[in-house]
């Protein structure tokens, strides 16, 4: 049994939200083992799957770690990492 | 194929829906778990029985044919309880993106160990060659992770902070909510003053030696409010870069542990009682699942070592009033003014970050939550038990049982903080952050020190009575 990224996720997590945002770009990756594996010793003491972290995720354009609802000029939309 | 597929539905990890949240955070399901079985423990002892079957626990011995014999007598238990777990946490697992398939037998493996160590721990030697569980599983994971190392398979495995959530609601139904009412504002109080002391300290030492005011205020949150979680929620919050919170991470990865072993050695050699000791160690640890380890340590001295007054779930009571409700329950607001601060004052970084009052609730650390409710559902059932019924009567139920639970909670944490603390992997600190930090911890475990041993030092020794 395998549920991939998780089905909560996908099944509740369908509805988009502000449109240009980091959420919906494709430098910008949020996912809970991206997160970990960018952040090493997060999980030692704390989690990516904290409700503390928000959606917060990684931009890969700054290198910054920042709020999924930030906005820059660099915004492109898409799916981070898709034919990467 | 596969690769477009898991891509796009990470993008949905992009997207927020308020009602996904309920499924998508661990936090939630630590209380769908913790509360769910509370809530059948509290059916059973309303039906007049009790769950404390399945929730077995070692029980004191002196030699090894002693604990032949618990397994002998007591194995399909022990089994039916790893079921109930695999079942419980292979969910929540799941259901946060971690392959079930994977879960399963590295839970396995922390099972096995853990109740190696809660077997120990029952060693009626142990206290004598300082054996207590959480310091021999730190000692052991530790040494682990950085020689031989820890096979990869076992990370979905060791879910630290999922298991300590669980075991803190667990905790609630050990806290009257009385008793929760009565310490929490001096916790309040207490915590406010060593976590603004600690900030500034961090705060204002960083950006005199030069620092990044991000990287300062990251810093200053991991040391002074919530550790490892506080210098992501604020890294987040400020937009910091993302070298300067693994930075963070480090040093409050780092300094944690050692207080791990330090603030119980320290109190054990002064003789604190452990309502005074867990509120040292609540005001002065930086994680959670850290400090929870250093309070059962010391709470475990109770009884065994002469001298510490106080009972055995006194420390780890002032601890969590401390550092849950005390300091834990702000980070949402610190995360507000600093991202306040750093989009209007600071200097910009080509990133434009959002300051909004939601940040507030939606960084709540909600596991609190589930605190409250289980100590509300235990002192709304137990309302009607005078002190004796209740010791005759709900103690061996009701409460002994989730008491065992919650043990098994923590033992997995701890045993999951040491193997995956892989120092050679951390980030290189550097000199500066170093010293800035440091200095926040001298300040906070002077301070913390003070208030717990002199200033509310009669408050916190009553709650130990």
């Amino acid at each position: 049994m395998d549920f991939g990224t998780g089905w909560a996720n996908e099944v509740h997590a369908m509805k988009r939200t502000d449109s240009a945002a980091c959420r919906q770009c494709k430098h910008f990756r949020n996912d809970a083992k991206h997160v970990e594996a960018a952040l090493p010793g997060l999980s030692s003491l704390s989690s990516a799957y904290a409700a503390v972290r928000c959606d917060d995720g990684i931009c890969a354009v700054h290198e910054r770690y920042i709020a999924a609802s930030s906005i820059c000029p660099a915004f492109e939309e898409g799916y981070a990492y898709a034919f990467a | 194929m596969a690769e477009i597929a898991h891509t796009a539905s990470s993008q949905l990890l992009k997207l927020r829906s308020p009602w996904g949240e309920l499924f998508r955070k661990e936090d939630w399901w630590a209380i769908w778990i913790g509360l769910g079985l509370i809530g059948v423990a509290v059916a059973f002892f309303a039906g007049g029985g009790s769950i404390k079957w399945i929730a077995v626990a070692p029980q004191k011995w002196s030699h090894l044919s002693d604990v032949t014999q618990q397994l002998r007598q007591h194995g399909l238990q022990y089994a039916a309880l790893f079921v109930l777990w695999a079942v419980a946490f292979g969910i929540g697992a799941a259901a946060l993106g971690i392959k079930i398939s994977r879960f399963l037998p590295a839970f396995l493996l922390v099972y096995l160990a853990a109740g190696g160590l809660y077997f120990l721990g029952q060693w009626d030697q142990a206290a004598h060659y300082n054996l207590e569980p959480p310091l021999v599983a730190l000692g052991i994971g530790l040494l682990v992770s950085n020689t031989l190392g820890v096979p990869r398979w076992l990370d979905p495995g060791m879910r630290v902070e999922f298991y300590i959530k669980t075991g803190i609601v667990l905790l609630g139904a050990g806290l009257p909510l009385t008793l929760i009412a009565w310490a929490g504002p001096v916790a309040i109080v207490q915590a406010a003053i060593v976590s603004l002391a600690t900030f500034g300290a961090i705060y204002f030492a960083a950006i005199g030696l030069g620092l990044d005011r991000r990287l300062a205020a990251t810093l200053g949150t991991g040391g002074a409010v919530c550790g490892v979680s506080g210098a992501i929620a604020v890294g987040g919050a400020v937009g910091a870069k993302k070298e300067q919170v693994s930075v963070a991470i480090s040093l409050v990865v780092v300094w944690a542990i050692i207080m791990i072993f330090v603030l119980p050695l320290v109190s054990r050699a002064l003789g604190l009682s452990t309502g005074v000791a867990g509120a040292w160690i609540g005001t002065s640890e930086f994680a959670d699942a850290a400090g929870l380890a250093a309070a059962q340590t010391y709470g475990g001295y109770a009884g065994s070592v002469p001298g510490i007054a106080g009972t055995p779930d006194a420390a780890v009571s002032a601890f969590t009033l401390m550092k849950v409700i005390g300091r834990d329950v702000w980070i949402g607001v610190w995360a507000f003014v600093l991202s306040l601060i750093a989009t209007t004052r600071w200097e910009r970084t080509g990133v434009q970050s959002k300051s909004s009052a939601a940040e507030i609730w939606n960084r709540f650390p909600k596991f609190v939550l589930g605190f409250l409710v289980a100590s509300a559902v235990l002192t709304l059932v137990t309302r009607g038990f005078d002190y004796a019924a209740y010791k005759k009567e709900v103690v061996p139920a009701l409460v002994a049982p989730l008491q065992a639970f919650r043990t098994w909670a923590f033992t997995f944490a701890f045993l999951s903080i040491g193997l995956t603390t892989r120092i050679r992997e951390f980030a290189s600190i550097g000199a500066r952050p170093f010293y800035a930090f440091t200095i926040g911890v001298v300040v906070n475990v002077i301070l913390g020190f003070v208030l717990s041993t002199q200033v509310f030092s009669g408050f916190w020794n009553r709650l130990g009575q």
